[in-house]
């Protein structure tokens, strides 16, 4: 497109007609001391808490500690523009962020600018972007399934529409690859109960952000997700709103009527930023040199996942907030704080992951404690003794090399278990439909494995899928539908398993 | 020391010194005394800073140097005694705004592009106090670099009446 002269001329001339020239009134304050992303303004007499203020040059900054003589704020970006002596403007405004459709499909900072070079991001709202939670009267029970595809989540943990489930484990065990299966997979729901996914990026690595980005934009996932990033790179207050900015944004689809799964990458890089923020604040340290409003920081926030009552249009906000703990130590303070202020925890352990259980969920310390009555009725018919099943084998299994010595039934429930263990391994980015899980599921606790060897079991779930999915559609198209397992659906399956032995069989 | 615990310590100087006074009147005349001695101490501001001059000579130098004001000089030995001579013209300063406050003044700085006249002056003290509602006293600075028009701090605000303020603004609104 060509761009002419004499209209960029026009367009200048009508704003500068149109300029106003009244005398500028600005309550202001000057900066008496800049630092490590920090200021102390002199004067802003009337600041409000977390008002936004205006240091020029574009940079932002917000008011945190509202002191006997001074006002310390954090800033929104470089301090190196910022000068001792310089003005400082109070705005009247608390931070927020442009919200909407327009939003869906980009990757933005937590103030709403585009970070994907496909320009402005347009919308026509902005909402606030730290809003108290709904009350009690707003919301409903959480009651319907969110699906993950992931069959060791929506067997055993499973997760509903506005609960809070935290993913925590040490680094390198998968957290985020279950939130990212969990964003894939809302591809395989039918358009009408999909959720629209927020990824929220804390103090990760810019090359993690853009892997992520890149794995949902091959997956299809990026036309209903967004990706709010505050990278490492990012000052802490930019980490600090990221956050309640995700919020924010899911926050209005919420109220809109629809459903919204937020993932918080992650909240122990959120409570060190707010603990960098607040020691520079000079706010007195408590445990583990977190200030003393940690839990508050986080509680505020996930108090905001909820289920709305009918009457304001049904929407939800699921959180999956993620924790990374050291040395598998969940008794550490920010681990503690949001084990408890969630809805139950998907625990993933590396010695698991190690022995090649993916995704490593440990399954004895992992709980959901809203979500089992949001699972669907097929599910939890199927998955009913699974927990059960696997536990007793655990308990069992330092026997299991005495073999051939113990009873019939402790090598029975042996077996099962070895067999339930391997049926729930599962590769990335290679979610689940509801039916497909049932299926394979179903298979694996009515003991069509136990006959397997136990490497046969993954190949044997493959070819069961893949001959579901091509010779017997309806049978899976009736899985995916129906919310209750019937008699005539559950004869359907087991003829369906009993035709797939033989096809297998022959395959061998 | 932070910044925010030697001005409060300077407020509560500044707010003993004040209460020394009973009257308005005498309370400006003390704060009048204080500023100008403040002045005449700039030429031994070396040796009372010094940490290794014993207090003894501090006090009898300040005694020579304020002998017209004896009891200024006793406010700066107390100063010097408890070793906060150095918040000085913060006090100075705060205690002016504590004798302003008793005569319902407020302070205002006017700059402007070019020195302005007599009346000019009176008229912009005018409507800053039919604006405040106090009287008011304006102190008046020229920059050139303003290029036309006012630009006024009082009561912690800006009114920026100035061209190139108006400038700053156009071209922010531009760049939008």
């Amino acid at each position: 497109m060509a761009i002419r002269p004499e209209e960029i001329t026009k367009i200048i001339k009508e704003k500068i007609e149109h300029f106003d020239t009244s005398v500028d009134v600005s309550e202001v304050g000057t900066v008496i001391q800049v630092g490590d992303g920090i200021a102390r303004v002199h004067g802003l007499n009337n600041v409000k808490a977390s008002e936004l203020v205006d240091f020029g040059n574009g940079i932002k900054g917000m008011a945190m500690n509202l002191e006997y003589d001074n006002v310390g704020c954090v800033l929104m970006g470089t301090d190196t523009q910022v000068k001792e002596g310089g003005i400082v403007k109070r705005t009247g405004e608390v931070i927020s962020i442009p919200v909407g459709a327009g939003v869906i499909g980009r990757v933005v900072d937590p103030l709403g600018r585009a970070l994907d070079g496909k320009g402005e991001i347009k919308t026509d709202k902005n909402m606030p972007l730290d809003i108290v939670a709904p009350g009690i009267i707003d919301r409903q029970p959480v009651k319907q399934p969110l699906q993950t595809g992931i069959k060791a989540i929506d067997s055993m943990v499973p997760i509903g529409k506005g609960q809070r489930e935290l993913i925590i484990g040490d680094r390198q065990t998968g957290k985020t690859a279950i939130a990212i299966d969990a964003i894939i997979n809302q591809k395989n729901i039918p358009e009408n109960e999909r959720c629209i996914c927020i990824y929220v990026a804390v103090g990760q690595k810019q090359s993690t952000v853009a892997q992520v980005v890149k794995t949902l934009t091959d997956f299809g996932a990026m036309d209903y997700t967004v990706v709010v990033s505050a990278t490492a790179s990012d000052p802490a207050s930019l980490l600090y709103i990221a956050p309640y900015a995700g919020c924010a944004i899911g926050e209005y689809f919420m109220w809109q009527g629809k459903d919204v799964l937020i993932v918080y990458d992650d909240l122990s890089k959120h409570a060190q930023a707010y603990r960098q923020m607040s020691l520079l604040l000079r706010r007195p340290p408590g445990r583990e040199a977190y200030p003393g409003d940690v839990f508050y920081l986080h509680s505020r926030l996930l108090e905001r996942a909820c289920k709305l009552s009918k009457e304001n249009g049904g929407g939800s906000i699921t959180a999956l907030p993620i924790i990374e703990t050291q040395a598998n130590d969940v008794s550490a303070y920010i681990p503690t704080n949001v084990i408890s202020i969630t809805d139950g925890q998907i625990y993933l352990e590396s010695n698991l992951f190690l022995s090649g259980i993916k995704p490593a969920v440990n399954v004895g310390l992992s709980v959901s404690r809203v979500g089992g009555s949001a699972q669907r009725k097929t599910m939890r018919k199927v998955a009913g003794t699974l927990r059960i099943d696997l536990s007793q084998y655990q308990e069992l299994a330092g026997f299991a090399q005495f073999g051939s010595e113990l009873d019939k039934e402790s090598q029975r429930q042996i077996a099962r278990g070895q067999r339930m263990t391997e049926l729930l391994k599962q590769n990335q980015y290679a979610p689940l439909t509801v039916g497909e899980e049932v299926l394979s599921l179903y298979a694996g606790t009515h003991g069509y494995l136990d006959e397997l060897n136990v490497p046969e079991v993954l190949p044997y779930e493959k070819q069961l899928l893949a001959y579901a999915r091509t010779e017997q559609k309806d049978v899976l198209k009736e899985l995916n539908s129906s919310n209750e397992l019937t008699e005539e659906l559950e004869k359907k399956i087991v003829s369906l398993l009993d035709q797939f032995k033989t096809v297998f069989k022959a395959g061998k | 020391m932070t910044n925010s615990t030697a001005s409060r310590a300077a407020k509560r100087y500044a707010a003993a010194y004040d209460n020394l006074s009973t009257t308005t009147a005498q309370a400006v005349l003390r704060a009048e005394e204080l500023s100008s001695a403040a002045k005449a101490l700039l030429g031994v501001n070396d040796l009372l800073n010094a940490p290794t001059v014993p207090l003894t000579q501090k006090q009898e130098a300040v005694r020579v140097a304020l002998k017209n004001w004896p009891q200024v000089a006793s406010f700066v030995e107390v100063l010097l005694g408890a070793k906060r001579y150095n918040l000085l013209t913060q006090i100075v300063d705060d205690v002016r705004a504590l004798t302003d406050q008793r005569q319902g003044i407020l302070r205002a700085q006017v700059v402007s592009a070019r020195s302005l006249s007599e009346a000019e002056k009176q008229h912009t003290q005018e409507v800053l106090s039919a604006r405040y509602g106090q009287e008011i006293k304006a102190d008046f600075q020229t920059d050139p670099a303003l290029l036309g028009g006012l630009k006024i701090w009082c009561n912690g605000e800006l009114l920026d009446g100035s061209l190139q303020g108006q400038l700053d603004r156009l071209q922010e609104e531009l760049i939008k």
